[in-house]
Order: C-alpha cells, then structure tokens, then sequence
C-alpha cells in the first residue's frame, strides 16, 4: 500500500511525546500516514495491518538504554508473521538526555532485527532533549528534522538524522531541572522531595 | 553485598549469606507504564506494587552484580529488559553531567562491578551491540567496572557455574 504505516512503541503511547512526534511527522510527510499504538494485545492487529505497507515508521522513546520492551515484544510477534515482501523500517526515537548519540544502541537493536529478518533498514531520526523540546523555541529544529526524515523516508533514501537543543549541555541540565521540579509540583512534589535518596521508601502512616 | 539476578533457574553452588539470588522468572513483575511516579509523584518509589519493588533496592546496594540473560536482537530479552525498566526509581528525574554527557542522579545507589552475561544463539553483530549496550547501562546504572560474557544455551549452566565460583572468590 502507498502510504507509511506509523507505529508509536512508546509504553504511555497515548500521551507520550512519541504520540506527538508522530503527529509531526504524519503533517510532514507527503504521502498518507496511519499511526497506531503498540498494546500488549494488538500484535496480531497490527502484523495483519504492517503487512499492507512497505514503510514503516517505528517511533518509540529510548529505554534503559535500549528500546522499550513494549516495543521488544512487539518485534518478538512481528518477526514471525512478516510478509514475503519484507517492510522497509525507519525510526523516529527520542531520548531525555542532551546527546542524540545516546539512542545509538537502540537504533543498532532496530538494524539487528532488520538484519536477523530479511526487512531494510531506511531512514531514522535521533532527538536528543526530546522529553522537552516540543515545548521550547527550538521545536522549529524539530520539524525541520522531521520534515527531512518524511521526505527521506518517502523517497527511500537510507539517511540518518539526529537534533537537540543548540545550548550548551550545563544549561541543558540547568532548564531541565526546571522542567522537572515544574513536573513535580504538578503533582504536589517540592524538588526537595523528589531529590531524595531513599529508594523504596515506606509512605507515611496515614 | 552481592547480587545475581538471573532470567532462569539456575543451580548454583553455596552462595552464602553475602550473596542474594533472584530467578525474575519466578517473579510478577509487569512492565513499566512510563508514568514517571517514582519520578514526580513518590520519589524512589514506583506506583506499580509488584515484585520489582523487592528487586530494585537489591540492585541498589550491591556492591557487585551478575545479570544472566538470554539475549534479542543484541540486547536483554524481555524478562531482564522489564526488570531494567521497572528499575528507575533508583534514579531521579534531574540529569546530571557524568564524564561530559547527561545522566540521570542516581539515588542512595552502591558503585558497582558488573559482571552480565548474555546467553543465546548470539552472532558476532549482537555480541558487538550488546558490549556498546553494557557499556551504556554502566554510565546509567553505576557500574564501576564490567565485564561481558557471552555463551550458549547449552553451555549456560556450566559458565554460570564457573562464573559464580570464581566471581564469590573475589
């Protein structure tokens, strides 16, 4: 099918910032998108409906270092149930941190699964600072990336292309403890409270 | 103290009172949600009240820690990847600049030497995405040192074995 069939593996799919790079990228891109959410129980779904596309566009958060296991799980099914025609997958990940690079090994995960499964690897986007960007003046980088990523993806083109915040990394740190200590205060947390070194610790008897 | 955490059962020699060992595949231990609770809401604590809520605080204090996993696609497979991604309450929200590149704070969490071995049919490729993966759970999970192993199905129960013995000499 002509098209890009979007597939967010962002474990808070729903309202994650993936849902919203994924938004970009469906405005971006000049020819018809689907996205849908990867579930614990829509893998047969989406395999059936995967099977109709020849791009796939893999959009997920980096996890400990590596891809969400909601997304490992998902390749787990997919890789049993591709099509003859094997799918052409691109990547659109974002991580907290200031480097791009740090989505590198999640990215090298990706390109395994192609290898082990017969599919290409196409064009990927690597967003540092991405818990934040989409809320700071230097979301028009964003979309620059992104409309560059649409068009690689469309014209087949295998490019890799990363962006984050053009600040320096101590300022980076600096803005995002204010947008973490604003997290925080949205659910009655003081910053002093969420810089506890306690792990696991008993909640007060009530 | 010291702590293996295996995706398996495994027998294993006299581990002593120093030593703890957990078999995740014994374990309830659901997948995390990405709320950022631990995070925002009840710092150091994750908001999902699972067995990972025991396992945590254990990989927080060891001084040394012997992850066993079989491996996908060059990374842990889903039983230690869950286990992982449930670990965050270790951390804070707030980056810090470790060796010139951001990481998360850690909380109240031990340095440690690592020792992870990967099990499977692992080609040469996944072995070389899984050393670059270690080596970036060392900078996030306070990993002093580590070392990668790799081995097959067939051979797990014996490197283990070997593994253990000289790794509770140390």
């Amino acid at each position: 099918m002509a098209g890009i069939l979007i597939l967010n593996g962002s474990p808070r799919a729903p309202r994650s910032n993936s849902r919203r790079y994924a938004e970009l990228f469906a405005k971006a891109s000049p020819v018809p998108t689907e996205t849908v959410n990867i579930t614990r129980t829509n893998h047969g779904e989406l395999c059936a409906k995967a099977a109709r596309y020849h791009d796939v566009l893999l959009v997920f958060p980096l996890y400990a270092d590596g891809i969400p296991v909601s997304l490992l799980n998902f390749l787990k099914s997919w890789q049993d149930r591709l099509p003859p025609k094997k799918p052409r997958i691109s990547v659109l990940i974002n991580c907290g941190f200031y480097e791009p690079e740090q989505n590198d090994v999640a990215v090298a995960m990706i390109e395994q699964f192609c290898r082990r499964t017969g599919c290409t690897l196409g064009a990927v986007l690597k967003i540092g600072s991405g818990e934040a960007i989409l809320d700071t003046p230097f979301v028009f980088l964003v979309r620059r990336r992104i409309r560059a990523l649409a068009a690689a993806v469309t014209a087949g083109r295998p490019r890799v292309l990363q962006v984050t915040m053009p600040i320096p990394k101590r300022l980076f740190v600096a803005a995002s403890a204010v947008y973490w200590e604003n997290y925080g205060r949205r659910s009655g947390i003081s910053k002093r409270q969420m810089q506890s070194m306690d792990i696991e610790p008993q909640p007060p008897v009530t | 103290m010291k702590l293996i955490l295996s995706d398996h059962p495994l027998p294993l020699p006299d581990l002593g009172p120093e030593v703890r060992f957990v078999d995740l595949s014994a374990l309830r231990i659901a997948p995390c949600t990405g709320c950022f609770g631990c995070w925002t809401r009840t710092p150091g604590r994750c908001v999902i009240r699972d067995d990972a809520t025991a396992v945590y605080p254990l990989i927080a204090r060891s001084e040394a820690v012997f992850y066993i996993s079989r491996l996908c696609y060059g990374g842990y497979d889903t039983p230690m990847k869950t286990m992982l991604e449930r670990a965050i309450p270790v951390q804070q929200a707030f980056i810090r600049l470790l060796h010139g590149e951001t990481h998360h704070v850690q909380r109240s969490v031990a340095m440690k030497q690592a020792t992870i071995l990967g099990y499977g049919d692992i080609s040469p490729a996944e072995q070389e995405i899984f050393r670059r993966l270690v080596g970036r759970n060392a900078a996030n999970m306070n990993f002093a040192g580590y070392r990668v192993l790799f081995a097959r199905e067939a051979d797990l129960e014996q490197t283990v074995q070997r593994e253990v013995t000289a790794w509770l000499a140390s």
